[in-house]
């Protein structure tokens, strides 16, 4: 009973922090510098189209109206008008692209989660062996390079010397993902390289810690073989901290990869969210960051519900009988 | 000292990452001073030239500049934001982080919430934004950008650091000497701290040369025609194919940065964290 | 008829390479253990003992290397490979450990830890091996055991983790059981049920025994031979009566001098001390592993060495510990000087109705339920209780650590109920504590100079950096403890010296009261008892008063004027000393001293046992809080009513709804 509370608790906590998200990212963006009704019309304008524009886009009401009226609009799936794109429904365009965004996610989560969480082991297993002096060299290497650099060696490698991959990541017009998907490879690539350093080692040393704890020892003194008792005794109390970071880094996975995005021009949710930047498209920026935020929130809230659930300790809480 | 000796003979790879870093040093003080080329100098008879020609050690771009001086020019501005933001997050962290840790209680509810809305947004969004709003960056906004983007993660490290510290009884024994609360944070407590602090701070070195490069990549690093590699690499990105060397050698430079920190960032946990 | 033959240590070594060298854990052991034959391995820190259990299952760090035989009814385990270990592993011999909690796996549950060793060593199914597991709960008098099959570790209480640790070594009737400590975690009355499980488990399926314990009273229980170890060697081995009766060798005999036991008392003797510390072993070291520290040493001593039978099956590698030509130091316990019975001073500290509750997951726990006590001027106030019942809490409050949720805490007429930060230099001065673990009551970052001096600089004013000095080598030496010591870092130190300079800072701002918080208990045996007369010496010498807080009774008796023993939070009983040690007692009283382990095997106790564990501090009780365990419940009026006051003196009392005339009137033994 009490584990349903909790989640409860993480529930309306989530929400919380997602109106009081929209709040600051509505504040940040309506304070940008830059006259939204000028960019609009353009320079050669008159002050009186100018007011009678302003006028409609309701640019004049006070700061919490125009809040509120964004708000109830998010509410009904209505997230307003591309400023750029005139006319565009901005939920025409999101959708599509936040779809692709979870493809990119998917494929790269295919790629590094088993990778990484195998070497870890490997590592962790055969510590201070060569093997493990070499997957540990790696990902300390690889923790803290960014996803570009990793991007540009790859797209090097690969497409300018061995010419075998697309160098660009863009989906010809008229066609859909599905029959391009090499063009993922690339992308999901450079996202496995940064996360890797960062699991494997995690892996590494939760392995480390558990087969030199007591009840590994415990196990081992049964008798029990020695295969058993890594998969079956070590395996699952190694993998907890593992899990919580990969869950922590989802919503960086589903929505905050601008960076590879941008380098691969893969048509996503980051690279969406570039060009609102770079045009000052006030809807569409909000709308992005809104959306990314979200992600990121309910990702947080699905990793706690998952460890919750796979830790014995906080599933069923402790008590003398 | 014996022990520094041996666990250098045991990890050689970490003498290769000091290297690496005291060279970037060298090159960001003395190597722009060196080259006869200025980073802006517009070289339109050698626009896109192969690295070796014309004097061009490692190749122009598009505009004609010369790469080489490029990236030791810009290795000023990416070491000194990057040193700068690991103090100084640093720094609140350890403030920040020690007190939430230490009082516990209200202070650090309050603490743990303001961290989780922080983590809510990525960082790197947040600090795209703002600077994107703010127009082109200079070395002080970049470096107040990121260190606020970072002192969530000092401050959970120090935080950490503390929680470990604060149940053993001398920190008890030391109250009742009538030491304060401030005494015993930074006098009694600090200094057996200081090792994660230090591999903290020397990590937060290698993601601050991270964030940075990725900044730049964005398109809100320093304003041009200052040098900066992560613009460097986006500038020439569309000459790829063309012209690689444009967009692999300011990554190139990244990397090596950023590898030799993490080695170097290994190294100093090994000696510092007493792991028998 | 003799019995076969399990195990046969032949010359049997350990050691490790570390950084520093080869470092010698265990040395040229030899000993022999017959069917159903038990044998109790003594040792303190840096003994072998733990290695050696771990040398005969074969199971060292891969920096060790093991010379010599183990034989198994007669196959050198050594020698075997680690798939042909698998099959004596869990299965012919068994291993229980210290710490229940840490060697269960978290997240699997009880049920699943047990079939595994027969789903492994029998091949059964998985309902055979579910009904093994369930059998062998029953064995152990477990009720309830399809229930705990399907809990998780954390869900139970620690006397009952180390039952199923116990249930899965004993799954497939093994010919050896291996117990490393497993009661060192556990309270002395749950311990004591434990053992008492161990002996039937004994009786009733005739295995032999190795049961390492650093106690020897705990090792009388259960074994009837006893092996000592001191640094990687047995020094002596033999029935556990003529080992106490007279010890051969000089370590055995000085070590049973050092633990206070039933009947010492500081007026009449000072306790044994052995002076020195463990240093760990190099390989190149011969001859003998204590000469450095014995006071029956000769010149003869290095080379000459080696196992002799002193009587029948009594062996000894030295004899000399009644050696006349060496003069006798203080191996028998020695007369204190008649000073020793201290003067009661005035009134210093009055605890009225201390109550002190916190809040934990919603739920409240009484930690100190209604204590109200008095205590004078140079006397010295033992507090005894099992883990939960509130005297650690108390202590901490009167330092000012903790704040009473109700209740006055009187010092010298001052109310001190109130937090450190509140409290005057002048009341923290005179109130100082000594905590548990030296090894984090001292900062380990700074040296010892900086450690005693910081408070004399804050509590007593004393700016000067000389002056300080010259105070701190005075402090120093009345705990014997040199002037080298003032620039060297506390983790330099060993933890009795650790301990002496904790005593040393506390003392040197000379307070009136000190909190002594199990002082002894991390410490080895052979150093306990030298803190312990350093503590006695001291507390004569400066008229200072004590609140000593201990699990032990038998150090709690030996150092206290008066006694309090504690239960959930509330006084059950206090009086003078003799007054509570001897009849009559309250039941729990009773049932402690019953408990307690007995250095001296020929003491043959009628042993209490108390069933269920300490029951749930969060629960409000309204009678009396022993009434779940009582062995002399009156009935449900102890349940319903608090239990009356019961004044047998001026000075002893009791809370009980027994009549007075019931209470015990015979003494334990």
């Amino acid at each position: 009973m009490s584990f349903l509370r909790k989640v409860l608790q993480r529930l309306g906590f989530m929400i919380i922090t997602l109106v009081a998200m929209s709040l600051l990212i509505f504040f940040l963006v309506e304070i940008m510098p830059g006259d939204v009704a000028q960019m609009v019309l353009g320079q050669s304008v008159t002050p009186e189209a100018l007011k009678a524009l302003r006028e409609s886009m309701g640019l004049n009401d006070p700061f919490y109206l125009r809040y509120l009226r964004w708000f109830t609009g998010l509410l009904r799936g209505d997230l307003g008008e591309s400023l750029y794109m005139r006319g565009v429904q901005i939920s025409m365009i999101l959708w599509r692209k936040v779809f692709h965004s979870v493809i990119l996610a998917l494929a790269a989560l295919l790629f590094y989660v088993p990778l990484s969480i195998f070497f870890g082991v490997l590592a962790g297993v055969r510590s201070g062996k060569l093997s493990d002096s070499v997957i540990s060299f790696f990902g300390l290497a690889t923790m803290a390079l960014p996803e570009f650099v990793s991007g540009v060696l790859l797209i090097t490698l690969f497409s300018v010397v061995l010419k075998a991959l697309p160098i660009t990541s863009v989906i010809p017009i008229g066609e859909s993902i599905w029959g391009n998907l090499d063009i993922l490879i690339l992308p999901a690539f450079s996202v496995t390289i940064v996360m890797f350093g960062y699991v494997s080692r995690m892996q590494r040393s939760s392995m480390i810690q558990v087969m030199s704890s007591d009840y590994i020892r415990a196990a081992e003194l049964k008798g029990l073989p020695r295969a058993y008792v890594i998969f079956r005794h070590a395996l699952k109390n190694a993998l907890l901290p593992t899990i919580t970071i990969i869950g922590m880094n989802m919503g960086w996975l589903f929505g905050g990869l601008i960076v590879v995005e941008t380098l691969f021009g893969y048509p996503g949710l980051g690279s969406l969210t570039m060009t609102a930047i770079k045009t000052r498209d006030v809807p569409l920026i909000e709308a992005c960051v809104l959306f990314i935020t979200f992600i990121f929130v309910v990702s947080t809230f699905i990793t706690d519900l998952l460890y919750g659930l796979l830790n014995p300790r906080i599933r069923f809480s402790g008590a003398e009988q | 000292m014996k022990r520094v000796l041996f666990l250098f003979k045991q990890r050689p790879l970490a003498l290769v990452g000091i290297v690496v870093i005291l060279f970037w040093f060298f090159a960001a003080l003395f190597g722009p001073s060196l080259l006869s080329f200025t980073y802006s100098a517009l070289d339109t008879d050698y626009q896109m030239t192969r690295p070796g020609e014309g004097g061009h050690l490692l190749g122009t771009d598009a505009l004609g500049r010369d790469i080489l001086t490029r990236i030791l020019h810009g290795s000023r501005s990416i070491l000194t934001v990057a040193l700068l933001t690991s103090l100084f997050s640093t720094l609140a962290g350890v403030i920040i982080g020690f007190s939430a840790g230490y009082f516990g209680g209200r202070v650090d509810a309050v603490f743990l919430r303001i961290m989780d809305i922080l983590m809510a947004i990525p960082p790197l969004v947040l600090a795209m934004v703002i600077l994107g709003i703010l127009g082109d960056s200079t070395i002080v906004s970049l470096t107040i950008m990121v260190s606020i983007a970072y002192i969530p993660a000092t401050a959970r490290v120090a935080r950490g650091a503390m929680l470990t510290c604060k149940n053993y009884e001398y920190v008890d024994a030391a109250r009742i000497m009538g030491e304060s609360n401030f005494s015993i944070m930074f006098v009694e407590i600090l200094p057996n701290t200081i090792g994660s602090i230090i591999v903290e701070a020397t990590a937060r070195f290698a993601y601050s040369i991270m964030m940075v490069a990725s900044l730049g990549f964005l398109g809100v690093g320093l304003q041009p025609p200052t040098p900066d590699w992560g613009m460097m690499v986006i500038e020439n990105k569309s000459i790829m194919m063309n012209a690689p060397w444009a967009v692999l050698y300011p990554a190139l430079a990244i990397a090596s940065l950023v590898i030799a920190i993490s080695l170097f960032s290994d190294f100093v946990s090994k000696v510092l964290i007493h792991d028998s | 008829m003799i019995p076969d033959t399990i195990l046969k240590l032949r010359c049997l070594g350990v050691s490790y390479r570390t950084y520093y060298g080869t470092v010698v854990a265990v040395r040229d052991v030899s000993l022999t253990l017959g069917e159903n034959e038990s044998v109790g391995i003594i040792g303190e820190s840096g003994s072998g003992k733990s290695t050696l259990a771990y040398a005969i299952m074969d199971y060292l760090a891969a920096n060790g290397t093991s010379t010599g035989e183990v034989l198994f009814k007669g196959e050198n385990l050594l020698e075997k490979s680690r798939k042909e270990m698998r099959e004596y592993r869990g299965n012919r011999i068994a291993m229980v450990y210290q710490n229940p909690y840490s060697s269960l796996n978290p997240s699997l549950t009880i049920g699943r830890q047990l079939d595994e060793v027969s789903l492994f060593h029998r091949n059964s199914s998985k309902d055979e091996a579910r009904a093994a597991s369930i059998e062998v709960l029953k064995d152990l008098y477990l009720g309830d055991a399809e229930g705990l099959v399907r809990r998780y570790p954390h869900q139970i209480s620690g006397g009952m983790q180390q039952r199923i640790c116990i249930a899965m070594a004993l799954l497939c009737r093994p010919d050896l059981m291996i117990m490393d400590e497993p009661t060192t975690a556990l309270d002395v009355t749950t311990e004591a049920v434990i053992l008492d499980l161990v002996k039937d488990l004994r009786d009733r399926f005739k295995m032999s025994l190795i049961y390492i314990s650093h106690d020897i009273g705990i090792v009388n229980k259960v074994s009837d031979r006893i092996a000592v170890m001191y640094r990687g060697e047995i020094v002596e081995i033999g029935p556990k009566k003529g080992i106490f009766d007279r010890p051969e060798h000089p370590y055995t005999r000085a070590l049973i001098n050092c633990i206070p036991r039933s009947g010492l008392v500081k007026e009449q003797v000072r306790l044994n001390t052995i002076p020195g510390y463990v240093r760990k072993r190099s390989a190149e070291e011969h001859g003998c592993p204590f000469v450095d520290r014995c006071g029956k040493r000769t010149s003869g001593c290095v080379e000459r060495y080696g196992m002799i039978e002193q009587s029948p099956g009594h062996f000894a590698a030295c004899d000399r510990a009644y050696a006349k030509d060496v003069p006798d130091e203080s191996i028998i316990p020695t007369a204190a000087g008649p000073e020793a019975a201290c003067q009661e001073g005035e009134l210093l500290l009055k605890i009225e109705d201390l109550y002190k509750a916190f809040r934990s997951r919603g739920k409240t726990v009484r930690a100190v339920d209604g204590v109200s006590v008095t205590l004078h001027r140079n006397n010295v106030l033992g507090v005894v209780g099992e883990s939960g019942c509130g005297k650690s809490t108390m202590g901490y409050t009167l330092s000012g650590l903790l704040t009473p949720t109700k209740g006055r805490l009187l010092f010298d007429g001052v109310d001190i109920s109130i937090s450190w930060k509140k409290r005057s230099k002048e009341i923290l001065r005179e109130i100082q504590h000594i905590f548990q673990n030296p090894g984090r009551s001292l900062n380990p970052s700074f040296n010892i100079e900086t450690i005693i001096g910081r408070p004399m600089k804050r509590l007593l004013g004393i700016k000067s950096r000389a002056e300080r000095r010259k105070r701190i080598e005075e402090i120093l030496r009345k705990v014997d403890l040199g002037k080298e010591y003032l620039l060297r870092k506390a983790t330099q130190l060993s933890g009795g010296e650790m301990q002496r300079a904790a005593v040393a800072r506390a003392f040197a701002i000379a307070p009136d009261l000190i909190i002594c918080d199990e002082p002894t208990s991390a410490l080895d045996v052979s150093v306990q008892s030298s803190v312990l007369n350093l503590l006695s010496d001291l507390q004569y010498e400066s008229a200072v008063a004590y609140i000593f807080i201990s699990h032990d009774l038998h150090v709690i008796n030996y150092i206290s004027d008066y006694i309090m023993v504690m239960y959930l939070g509330r006084i059950c009983e206090y009086g003078k000393r003799d007054e509570v040690i001897s009849p009559p007692y309250h039941p729990y009283t009773e049932a402690l001293l019953s408990a307690v382990p007995e250095v001296d095997p020929s003491l043959m106790k009628r042993t209490i046992r108390l069933e269920g564990s300490p029951p749930n501090p969060t629960k409000k009780i309204i009678g009396c809080p022993f009434a779940g365990r009582c062995h002399k419940k009156v009935g449900s009026i102890c349940d319903t009513t608090p239990p009356p006051k019961v004044d047998f003196s001026e000075s002893h009392f009791l809370y009980c709804h027994i009549p007075p005339d019931k209470l015990s009137t015979n003494g334990i033994t």
